[in-house]
């Protein structure tokens, strides 16, 4: 077990982490308590079930990290019971609550003993345990329920005064920001009135003071409420080394942007959400060891935790490389469940099947293990984090792994707001993506409807055009003046930008920020709601989400045309002009070859380059290229081939490594005598010689073959030894020529017969169209006349062929 | 306590809901709308420095919305720590029913049939027992 009372002393994250679970755990119980009895009165409330359920469950996730035996056996047991319940499998009565009660009782004895000690205290529980346990064959209730003692107010102040740091409890750190929250109200209605009062510069003077005091005790507070997300991920790779030991399997924890600052609020409501997925990841995501080989995977998994600011949201992404989830396969389970009907699962969409581990009580493990319980976390994380405002996103790759975003706002707590109305009725803007506002019938502004969408252009910068009233589907108010309509330059993130505009500009106003309900959320419009003074609650527009609901592209690069164009042309002049690969060659040589011979730059292994014939080659891929250079490399390993090309033929080239690209210099001095070395230029003061590619190719052209189409047919006949297939095709093949052989009938006729026999029988009813070239097997001619052509007489025969039909190559 | 309900018209239907459930009955002025969320959120309108999301019991049943009289009575339900408000035809009574709730034998409208968690007799009429949370958590039926 871990020794908490030392790591206490050494200050660390699992001392904090445990005073963060003593002053949970002890609220839980206090409710558990009162939910349980309230529950025993009326045993059908499902949902109030469900509650003591998570609180239990909670518990029992917070102790597993911690090592608190103890304290995860019993809450355990409870949460088993209670599922049994959940489950229909065991009545709700009073023995069951008695016996869960008497779980709550000894946990906050442990948890007390916990707080003094700092370490879990020996004991047993297997007594109490065992009494819930063993309560579903007694009908009889032997407790009186209403003599169970719950947690005292005052055990509770004495566990508080007993623990070493400081907790601000959350309560007392709302009211302060509701304090300051009403004294930024009050002086905003303050600051009105003294403008309409026409008061003197002194007591202008003097509130301003005031009023830069409030502004400065306001930061302060919000910052006081932020906290880096690092805390948040602190737990993570513990549960991760645990849990991978426990079930066997080899996982890598990542966690990135840990210092990205959150609202503590928003961070207590994310801790466990965050939890449960880690655990459900860990738990049903990652396969077992065989099954990730069977799939073709790492034996070590990933599991990545990271987080990101997006304009006023916080997005943090928990990303597994498992087996994902299967639609069918919750489908199927649901219904098993009765979560759903067969019926209703027929009209599930795709998306609507995945959410499915977002109803209470679903699982999605074939078999319940005591890691992340029964699946209980999905839905307790998604009510958490909409209760806060946020949005829990599946993205599901099947076979791949899973990706949960939890997309929560930064901080509940004041921004500065630019109000603005539509449709007639008042929306906010964060004021910190507002880049600027105009008129919009000002002369600097330009609007263009083109194609039914509309651009704003503003001082030579164009911006995609929004109208507030269209992307929210109302119409323009009548009541709305014309010249009053601005336009609001939206940059919701970075590189992205947008011309909003609306119907008036009101004002700017510090806004207090609610989350809205989750079905508001939802629409992906608004980021939250606010109260201004007036008593009529606003709107806070999300200006991201308008960017996704108005389908359009904000992002602010090649937006410009003029600038585009002029990109464009001083990249095509730079294309066009010449260009010059330098490179160090085999000898350390530093020279450049223009770079349009260039087809590529080929790495292949040393082994590829063989010497045949005299000449190095190189076999890449299925190809054979002849290389220049005059010995095998001796080096090892891969080396680079420079792959010249001249419209029919390639060359490579080995080199040791590309250097740069280059504008080709004007100047070139020429060197003397045509060779490998057309001449020297400067490029960055240095001298570099330039390969010649004319020379070089003209040195291999004879090694190249002539392009497929061009070459010609000849055709063997009478090859009745194969003679002519195994002998003399080759040859010809050799020289250019393609070669059919015996009496296949080619559908293409070809350009030259040769007869294999003096006689010639088959050659006879070709006819004229088609020359026939008559081999003989003597040496010498028959006389003056005889056209036939020795058949081991290379030049003679070669010679014959050109003559009749040209082609091939000396 | 366990025992009391609230007797209102909620969608043209006398229903039961039960007292725990419900925060308060409060009226309401003109909501404000929101542009673009599901066609049963009514608006938001602000009580005691909360903002409160309006519901309309009528879409969610399956009826055309009912516009938002000023004044109108709303029940105030808390789903989720987020505030709601049902819109109500009509306020009965505040009582006591000693009657069990018993389950819904009869064919009740799919609308209906989807909030009601049982029926329970009072000065003899049957009510329809509701949990109020359904009218916020389901998906909204669509208008036949």
């Amino acid at each position: 077990m871990l020794r908490l009372q030392f790591l206490g002393r050494t200050g660390t994250v699992i001392d904090d982490l445990l005073n963060d679970f003593l002053a949970e755990t002890a609220e839980i119980l206090g409710d558990a308590g009162g939910a349980l009895v309230a529950w025993e009165a009326d045993p059908v409330d499902r949902a109030q079930l469900d509650a003591i359920f998570r609180l239990v469950h909670t518990i029992k996730g917070s102790s597993g990290f911690l090592a608190l035996p103890r304290v995860t056996a019993l809450s355990h047991a409870a949460e088993d019971a209670l599922d049994q319940v959940r489950r229909g499998n065991r009545p709700a009565n009073a023995a069951l609550v008695t016996g869960v009660l008497g779980i709550i009782d000894r946990l906050n004895i442990v948890c007390a003993a916990l707080g003094k000690d700092g370490v879990e205290p020996a004991g047993d529980d297997s007594d109490i345990i065992a009494a819930l346990a063993e309560q579903d064959s007694t009908t009889e209730t032997g407790y009186e329920v209403a003599g169970v003692q719950l947690r005292r107010d005052d055990d509770f102040q004495a566990e508080l005064q007993s623990w070493r740091s400081i907790r601000v409890p959350l309560p007392l750190l709302d009211s302060v920001m509701t304090g300051v929250t009403d004294i930024v109200l009050a002086r905003n209605e303050f600051a009105r009135m003294l403008r309409d009062s026409c008061a003197s510069p002194t007591v202008i003077a003097s509130f301003d003071r005031l009023s830069d005091s409030i502004a400065g005790m306001r930061q302060s507070v919000s910052q006081m409420r932020m906290q880096r997300i690092d805390k948040l991920f602190a737990p993570l790779p513990r549960i991760v080394r645990d849990l991978a030991q426990d079930m066997g399997k080899k996982i890598a924890f990542q966690t990135s942007g840990g210092e990205v600052e959150l609202d503590r609020e928003m961070m207590e409501n994310i801790r466990d959400p965050l939890i449960h997925i880690v655990r459900n990841a860990i738990d049903h995501g990652i396969e077992a060891l065989e099954d990730r080989v069977a799939a073709g995977k790492d034996i070590t998994a990933i599991i990545s935790v990271s987080a990101r600011q997006s304009g006023n949201q916080i997005e943090i992404e928990i990303r597994d490389d498992g087996r994902g989830m299967s639609p069918d396969e919750l489908v199927a389970k649901a219904i098993a469940s009765r979560t759903i009907t067969a019926a209703e699962a027929r009209t599930l969409s795709a998306k609507d099947k995945l959410e499915l581990v977002f109803r209470p009580g679903f699982s999605t493990a074939a078999k319940i293990t005591e890691v992340s319980g029964r699946g209980v976390g999905m839905d307790i994380v998604k009510a958490n984090v909409e209760k806060i405002g946020g949005v829990v996103e599946l993205r599901n790759d099947e076979g791949r792994g899973l990706t949960i975003l939890l997309r929560v706002p930064m901080t509940l707590t004041i921004i500065s707001g630019l109000m603005v109305r539509a449709a007639g009725q008042y929306f906010a803007i964060p004021r910190g993506a507002v880049r600027e506002i105009l008129l919009e019938n000002g002369d600097t502004v330009r609007i263009d409807r083109v194609g039914g969408g509309e651009w704003a252009t503003v001082r030579g910068e164009q911006y995609p055009l929004l109208r507030l009233e269209t992307v929210l589907g109302r119409e323009a108010s009548d009541d709305d003046d014309v010249d009053d309509r601005a336009l609001v330059i939206v940059r919701p993130g970075q590189g992205q930008s947008y011309a909003l505009s609306v119907a008036a500009i009101h004002d700017h106003e510090e806004l207090v920020i609610k989350p809205a309900a989750p079905m508001i959320m939802a629409t992906g419009l608004y980021a939250g709601t606010t109260l201004p003074d007036n008593g009529r609650p606003v709107l806070l527009l999300d200006v991201q989400g308008l960017v996704a609901a108005a389908e359009i592209d904000a992002t602010e690069t090649g937006r410009n045309h003029d600038q585009m164009a002029a990109a464009e042309a001083q990249a095509n002049a730079a294309r066009n002009a010449a260009q010059l690969l330098l490179f160090r060659d085999a000898n350390g040589r530093v020279r450049g070859v223009p770079l349009s011979v260039i087809e590529r730059v080929e790495e292949v292994p040393a082994s590829a380059l063989f010497e045949s014939a005299g000449r190095v080659q190189a076999q890449i891929g299925d190809e054979i290229f002849p290389v220049h250079t005059a010995n095998l490399p001796d080096a090892k390993g891969s080396l680079k081939l420079l792959r010249l090309f001249d419209g029919q033929s390639v060359l490579c080239y080995p080199i040791a490594e590309v250097i740069d690209i280059v504008r080709l210099p004007d100047a070139v001095q020429p060197s003397a005598v045509p060779g490998l070395i057309a001449g020297v230029v400067l490029v960055s003061g240095e001298p570099v010689e330039l390969i010649d590619p004319f020379w070089l190719m003209a040195q291999y052209a004879i090694e190249t073959a002539t392009p497929v189409l061009t070459q010609l047919l000849c055709r063997l006949a009478d090859d009745h030894d194969g003679w002519g297939d195994n002998f003399l095709a080759p040859i010809l093949r050799n020289a250019g020529y393609r070669v059919v052989s015996g009496d296949d009938a080619a559908d293409e006729a070809p350009n030259v017969l040769l007869c294999l026999t003096e006689d010639g029988a088959s050659c006879v009813h070709i006819g004229d169209e088609i020359p026939v070239i008559r081999l003989r097997s003597a040496v010498a001619a028959a006389g003056p006349d005889d056209e036939t052509v020795y058949r081991y007489d290379r030049q003679a025969l070669l010679d014959a062929l050109a003559r009749r039909i040209g082609g091939g190559r000396a | 306590m366990e025992k009391l309900y609230l007797i209102a018209r909620i969608a043209d239907t006398r229903v039961a809901l039960r007292s725990r459930a419900i925060n308060s009955v409060v009226t309401v002025g003109i909501p404000v709308e929101v542009p673009g969320a599901p066609p049963h959120v009514a608006g938001l309108f602000a009580l005691r420095s909360r903002v409160f999301t309006l519901i309309d019991p009528h879409v969610v049943i399956g009826l055309p919305p009912v516009p938002v009289a000023a004044g109108q009575r709303v029940i105030v339900v808390d789903v989720a720590d987020h505030g709601y408000a049902l819109l109500a035809d009509a306020i009965e009574d505040v009582c006591f029913i000693e009657a069990p709730e018993t389950r819904v034998a009869g064919k009740l409208l799919p609308g209906w049939a989807r909030v009601a968690d049982g029926m329970i007799e009072h000065q003899g009429a049957s009510l329809l027992v509701v949990d109020p949370s359904h009218f916020v958590t389901l998906p909204v039926m669509k208008a036949a």
